[in-house]
């Protein structure tokens, strides 16, 4: 090609697995794919039954999920090139592929129920809260050769992944509506895996950790929570600076929450994310990571 | 990382600094039922390596040391060539989201199922190589390695170069190339496990040719015209520079490189184990290539006819 470009250190492509258990959750991962078109029970959803106010909440809700989830196809993919360029162990790069196509298929399905729900909306209803759902930044740290991979992993996976998921295991009972259930249990049983994959690669690769590493995942992870879960990335309701979100937006999840349509209420994160930040703290500390208390206003220290 | 790979991150963090992402309005109603029902027809035709090929029935005990040693050859060079999809679908998929929020969600839910069914390819050729003694990682000649290795991910995310252009020269051209190279060794393979990986294989293939001349017609009537003939010379490029210098065919490869390869392919072809003979390629490329042009010369981008010694003028 006559092009600029520089050409990768391809060979020896080594494709033997390297790393069982992450070969295990690709194995996994092709035995459970699922369709957002066929494998929810959409007949069951039955919008009719719910008022307006609650199915307005919950169109919020699942749109809200979806911008999120489009995080995962438009950001994290960015994680598989740099697997490819450093010449990473092949189970990372056969995994991730499958990562982003159940991304993909999140955003698919979070956008369907927002639509069968009575309509999506593809943006905040107040420009300033754009930043706070826009991004997380994995796209750019991925990019970034001064961001170390283990800093990237915790910080998406063993925090932003990991509090999305305890937020999902939390209140999975509370959907009451089954086609919303169906869809958060499916959801689930995906995250699970990826999430097993960001602490299987760090738990690995913990014996090898410089200080530097160490350093740069605290890094990572105290800015994924205090900007970006802080920030009102999965929920408005904990934004530090709420006041660019409408109080329709905020109050959003718990109104479908308690309709039975997905989501949490205030009562829920106040559980859910100091239980969350005290379990990656801990586990995290036979790595030599220390996260340092967090401070929230509405949660006070964590 | 190594100093190289360092280099290469920084190549792709400049690249996508140079994009300002508009996110919002964030779409998703389909706006190409086509691209959409391509989409659709991934999740519906997912299919497995590790089960949906039984490898049980692949008994190298039935061949001969020679024709073991031909078809893991083979089908590892095969691997080496599926491998670079997963960047490229990954990389093409980020360009789409960097480009914009409100349009293309078709391409990016279709893209986003891409690299998965490249890494089954790739996983599928590295079982069959497996099952009959062993992968080869390395291609065991600088010629080889260098011919199979282009930065074309990089391409992908380059806003110099029209989003069209990469998906004419990859897709419409090496993609389309690759599918008809594919079902040319399925119509010479006798070995059910052959025919059953690329027949697999072939059906992924088809759609993602598909995608690639759907999203062209769709986008390259409104491209600028001052941007076409950067559609027109990535085709050629890719002609030239890649194809004819066997990215996909092991006889156009240079001399010197090319001869291990070349009487491991036709010992595979023999015994139907999932190759074809060298007079069978040229056909399907002479074939390709005549395709390939009828159909971009309908919207006046024009592939030269080409003259190479291997394969005359094509």
């Amino acid at each position: 090609m006559t092009t600029p470009y520089l050409t990768e250190t391809r060979y020896p492509l080594e494709l033997t697995p390297a790393m069982p258990d992450v070969w295990e959750l690709w194995q996994r991962a092709k035995t459970l794919e699922w369709d957002p078109q066929t494998d929810i029970p959409w007949a069951e959803l039955q919008p009719e039954r719910y008022t307006e106010e609650q199915i307005l909440a919950a169109r919020l809700h699942w749109s809200r999920r979806t911008w999120g989830e489009y995080g995962a196809i438009s950001e994290s993919p960015a994680l598989l090139l740099r697997f490819c360029l450093e010449n990473r162990h092949p189970d990372l790069r056969f995994f991730f592929t499958m990562r982003t196509q159940e991304e993909g298929r999140h955003a698919e399905a979070s956008w369907l129920m927002a639509e069968r729900l009575g309509g999506y909306f593809p943006q905040p209803q107040n420009p300033p809260t754009v930043s706070a759902v826009g991004t997380h930044g994995v796209r750019r740290m991925a990019f970034d050769p001064d961001t170390s991979l283990e800093g990237i992993f915790a910080s998406l996976v063993c925090a932003a992944e990991e509090i999305l998921i305890d937020a999902f295991k939390a209140t999975v009972h509370k959907a009451t509506n089954p086609a919303v259930r169906r869809l958060m249990e499916l959801i689930l049983r995906d995250e699970v895996r990826h999430i097993a994959f960001g602490w299987q690669c760090l738990d690995a690769w913990a014996p090898w950790f410089t200080p530097e590493t160490v350093l740069n995942i605290e890094r990572a992870v105290t800015t994924m929570i205090q900007n970006v879960e802080f920030g009102g990335y999965r929920n408005l309701w904990l934004a530090i600076e709420g006041g660019s979100a409408t109080p329709l937006e905020i109050d959003a999840d718990r109104v479908a929450c308690e309709a039975g349509l997905g989501g949490t209420t205030p009562e829920d994160e106040m559980q859910i994310v100091p239980q969350f930040v005290r379990k990656i703290r801990a586990r995290m500390i036979p790595w030599g990571v220390k996260l340092p208390m967090f401070s929230h206003p509405k949660l006070g220290q964590i | 990382m190594t100093e190289t790979s360092d280099r290469l991150l920084r190549g792709y963090q400049a690249q996508e600094k140079r994009f300002v992402e508009r996110r919002f309005p964030l779409h998703f109603e389909p706006e190409s039922p086509a691209i959409r029902e391509l989409y659709s027809q991934s999740k519906g035709f997912r299919w497995n390596p590790t089960e949906d090929i039984a490898w049980a029935r692949l008994d190298p005990a039935a061949y001969d040391a020679p024709v073991r040693e031909a078809a893991r050859l083979v089908w590892s060079r095969r691997a080496w060539g599926v491998y670079p999809g997963l960047g490229e679908g990954t990389s093409l998929l980020l360009r789409f989201c960097l480009e914009s929020g409100s349009a293309g969600m078709d391409a990016k839910l279709f893209l986003s199922f891409r690299p998965a069914e490249e890494a089954k390819h790739l996983e599928a050729c590295y079982l069959f190589a497996e099952r009959l003694g062993g992968y080869h990682a390395n291609p065991g000649h600088e010629a080889i390695a260098r011919a199979s290795n282009h930065p074309f991910a990089q391409m992908a995310l380059d806003p110099d170069v029209p989003l069209e252009g990469f998906v004419a020269a990859l897709g419409c051209l090496d993609d389309q190339l690759d599918l008809n190279l594919c079902l040319s060794h399925l119509q010479q393979s006798r070995h059910e496990i052959a025919r059953q990986a690329l027949r697999l294989i072939a059906g992924d293939k088809q759609r993602h040719v598909i995608f690639a001349w759907t999203l062209l017609a769709d986008r390259l009537p409104r491209l600028a015209p001052e941007r076409r003939p950067a559609v027109a010379a990535a085709v050629r490029d890719m002609l030239e520079r890649v194809i004819l210098a066997g990215y996909r065919n092991t006889w156009l490869l240079p001399p010197g490189a090319r001869e291990g390869l070349l009487a491991a392919e036709a010992l595979t072809a023999q015994h139907g184990l999932g190759a074809s003979t060298v007079e069978q390629e040229k056909a399907v490329v002479r074939a390709t290539l005549a395709q390939v042009r009828e159909r971009l010369a309908t919207w006046d981008i024009a592939l030269p006819y080409v003259t190479h010694p291997e394969l005359g003028r094509a």
